[in-house]
């Protein structure tokens, strides 16, 4: 047989390509089935978020930041309220603080069902998805009880939250954490051990501690490589002290330990909600806040551990009511630009579990 | 380390590199000089006290007679946060790339590159990033920049 002709070639994967979660464009060179070099293309949902905010008051920017990650909107509602509040030394009431720990927690474990759901369908398995949104929909019924949506929540507020539980909201609650905490066996025991999943993700995709710190990677995916950082304990906001729960961290790096520490940190956060749900205090949920509200001059970067690693935002305010520069900062954003270093020598079947498991979505990417 | 403790250490090390201002909340926020920015960054990545290893943050303010980046670092063993700023004029903003350093930045100075004109020296990569390829309308978060169909929401 005559030798074959070999060379290499460029394929474009996405932007609108399913496993890509949002509108991302990689330009992969590849040798056959081998990635030899990924070049990450974005700003196909740029839609200028910062920009906007300068022409906004500060109120009305909380719902512009719901779109920036709109996977966990309460998170984004947190991080600027949380400067804001920095910048006016505001003192947020104590029951505010515990629903927001609470919708916090809820909203990072809907996060984590929909990043069950969606990495085990990108890899193949459909039943995962069916049952991670059953769980999810209980917690969505929680936020529509609370702020009327389902997405782009709008719900916390500078200074506290914008209105209290209604009175079904606690035993729903309630009914929900017990029945995740059940059902994770189920989701468990659908993937776990499951061959072809292990197969697909055991040592693909490592991404080694010193790489991951250097490229700014962040939350459950800096964790699944063994460096225990998670800013709810290392960069203390909110009252995160007060109650009883572990970090979650393991220490391949690997696509399939990135899985189980989002599994573990379901677990967590059914036990912080559990705990704060019993030391729910009386009181009002809202401080004091002006719709005129004019923080002093100042400056201040806030940052959050959300589903996705760290959430900041940095204000820069002149005084005025209108802000003087908001920058927001995603954990995907540099979940992405890891992707080439860790990508790049594997398969190109390999690659969609490697984006998948970095739980990158790239609305938090473009901004 | 804590924010009070952390201003004498760094002032201590760097005290003639970087000088303190008042306007940061919560962490300390400093300002270096543009020639001053690489030395400085190696000290706070390097040294065994402060150890600066993770890059957090970067974004630019255009506030028109001059642009300020500013920088957020935080150390993954110690725990504590640092943020700084170099001041660049305004006419020919021009600053030194820091991804030898935290290679993070990266995409952080690629995007200030593209929405702010600054221009990032040694920096590998300056290519088209948030904008559409075929882009030619300057660089839109600088403060003068309106969009052609731009309307001011009224005055609450």
């Amino acid at each position: 047989m005559p030798d074959l002709r070999t060379e290499e070639f460029v394929v474009n994967m996405g932007p609108h390509h399913p496993s890509t979660h949002g509108v991302c464009r990689l330009i992969l060179t590849m040798d056959g089935e081998k990635v030899l070099k990924i070049v990450p293309v974005v700003g196909y949902l740029h839609r200028s978020l910062e920009k906007i905010c300068e022409n906004r008051t500060y109120p009305q920017c909380i719902p512009i930041l719901d779109r920036f990650e709109y996977v966990t909107a309460m998170s984004c509602n947190y991080v600027f309220s949380l400067a804001a509040e920095r910048l006016a030394e505001i003192e947020v009431p104590e029951r505010a603080e515990y629903l927001r720990v609470i919708m916090l927690e809820l909203n990072r474990i809907a996060s984590h069902l929909i990043f069950y759901g969606v990495t085990a369908m990108d890899i193949g398995a459909l039943t995962p998805f069916l049952y991670g949104l059953r769980e999810r929909e209980m917690i969505m019924d929680l936020f529509e009880m609370t702020c009327g949506q389902r997405l782009t929540f709008n719900y916390i507020r500078i200074g506290g939250v914008a209105k209290d539980i209604p009175a079904e909201f606690i035993p729903y609650c309630r009914k929900t954490v017990s029945v995740i905490r059940e059902k994770l066996n189920d989701y468990e025991g659908l993937l776990n051990e499951n061959p072809i999943w292990l197969v697909r993700n055991k040592n693909i995709g490592v991404l080694p501690p010193d790489v991951g710190i250097a490229y700014g990677v962040s939350g459950p995916s800096l964790r699944a490589s063994g460096v225990d950082y998670d800013l709810r304990r290392d960069d203390p906001y909110s009252i995160y002290d007060r109650f009883d729960w572990k970090v979650a961290t393991r220490s391949n790096g690997d696509c399939y330990d990135r899985y189980l520490v989002r599994l573990d940190e379901i677990k967590q956060s059914v036990r912080i909600i559990e705990q704060a749900l019993d030391g729910l205090p009386e009181g009002p949920v809202k401080a004091k806040v002006s719709p005129n509200f004019k923080p002093p001059e100042g400056e201040t970067y806030a940052r959050v551990e959300n589903s996705r690693g760290e959430l900041g935002v940095y204000i820069q305010s002149d005084g005025t009511k209108k802000p003087y520069r908001v920058k927001t900062r995603g954990g995907s954003f540099n979940q992405l630009q890891v992707l080439p270093v860790i990508g790049t020598g594997g398969l190109i079947a390999d690659l969609v579990a490697i984006f998948a498991s970095l739980d990158i979505i790239l609305p938090e990417v473009d901004r | 380390m804590t924010p009070d403790e952390l201003k004498d250490a760094v002032a201590g090390k760097l005290g003639d590199k970087m000088s303190l201002l008042d306007t940061g909340r919560m962490v300390p926020m400093f300002e270096i000089s543009a020639a001053n920015l690489l030395t400085v960054a190696e000290s706070l990545r390097d040294d065994a006290a402060l150890k600066f290893d993770y890059f957090c943050n970067l974004g630019a303010v255009d506030k028109t007679e001059r642009f300020e980046a500013v920088y957020s670092v935080a150390s993954i063993v110690h725990k504590h946060r640092l943020d700084f700023k170099v001041i660049l004029d305004h006419d020919h903003p021009e600053i030194d790339s820091v991804q030898e350093i935290w290679p993070a930045a990266n995409w952080y100075e690629r995007e200030m590159w593209e929405l702010f004109g600054i221009n990032i020296r040694n920096h590998h990569n300056l290519t088209r990033f948030l904008l559409p390829d075929d882009w030619d309308q300057g660089n839109p978060m600088r403060r003068d920049w309106d969009a052609p169909d731009f309307e001011k929401l009224p005055e609450l």
